[in-house]
């Protein structure tokens, strides 16, 4: 009877054992990584395989490419206001939307040279076919039609851009 | 010689059996109670399934080979299970962390 018992309970007692030490050897790496300071320019790292120098740099222009970024996401906010105020308050096409609609397309078009920019530096800061295979991925996830440049621009607030 | 004696004590005895009246009363529904005793000895004894369960596993865990195979069995279950889960927490983390940086950079991409 107690025989029973024991081996029962080792049984159950080493599978949840094995079940927490796998699972937590599993996802340390990970841990560690939402645990630095910036978690996606870490996940950056290990994606592309960045060395120490090669990461600093990318902090750098990063960091650098951040209040450019915002700056665009205030201005793209700011004329879609009023474009949406004058399309509110219109019932034709005016001289006033087509020049809105103007600006717009102003804006979209520097903020894809600024980003096209950043990526290119970037690009430049990894190894030759990293470099090449970030560019490839940035440009698939942010200027082909299903993703980021081609979707319309957002009416809310900076923050639902990503800058948080 | 031995087998005269026991004849005769076997007469005897029958004599005083026949001659032997007895006079005591029996209780009341004394019949009924003998069937129903006797149906009641007849009725096997039901064991919950949880006692059955666990009487094979004691037998079993008697075997040390099969006692081992359950240890071990236990053990790449949970060996498997948390590897399984571990993957699925990483590929979480990968997109959620993906998604995060090209929101930084992208300001047309908006949350997903």
């Amino acid at each position: 009877m107690k025989r029973a018992w024991v081996i029962l309970l080792t049984g159950v007692a080493l599978g949840l054992c094995s079940y927490c030490g796998f699972y937590f050897a599993g996802t340390a790496s990970y841990r560690a990584m939402l645990g630095s300071a910036t978690p996606e320019l870490t996940w950056l790292k290990n994606e592309f395989h960045l060395s120490d120098a090669e990461l600093q740099s990318i902090t750098q222009l990063h960091a650098a490419y951040l209040p450019q970024c915002a700056e665009m996401c205030r201005q793209i906010d700011a004329k879609n206001a009023e474009l949406q105020q004058l399309l509110s308050k219109s019932s034709a096409f005016t001289p006033e939307i087509e020049s809105k609609l103007a600006e717009v397309a102003g804006i979209r078009v520097e903020c894809q040279k600024n980003m096209l920019r950043h990526f290119f530096e970037v690009g430049r800061s990894m190894s030759a076919e990293q470099g090449k295979r970030y560019l490839a991925w940035v440009q698939a996830r942010t200027f082909l039609p299903e993703h980021g440049m081609h979707q319309p621009a957002s009416f809310g607030s900076p923050n639902e851009h990503g800058h948080r | 010689m031995n087998a005269r004696n026991t004849n005769e004590q076997d007469v005897r005895l029958d004599v005083l059996l026949h001659e032997w009246k007895a006079d005591a009363a029996l209780p009341p529904r004394f019949q009924e109670e003998v069937w129903r005793r006797i149906a009641h000895a007849d009725t096997p004894v039901r064991i919950p399934w949880w006692a059955e369960l666990w009487q094979l596993l004691e037998a079993a865990f008697r075997r040390p080979a099969l006692a081992v195979v359950y240890v071990t069995v236990l053990l790449l279950v949970g060996f498997g299970a948390g590897l399984m889960q571990a993957r699925e927490k990483a590929s979480q983390v990968d997109h959620t962390l993906e998604a995060r940086y090209l929101q930084s950079v992208d300001p047309y991409l908006k949350a997903r």
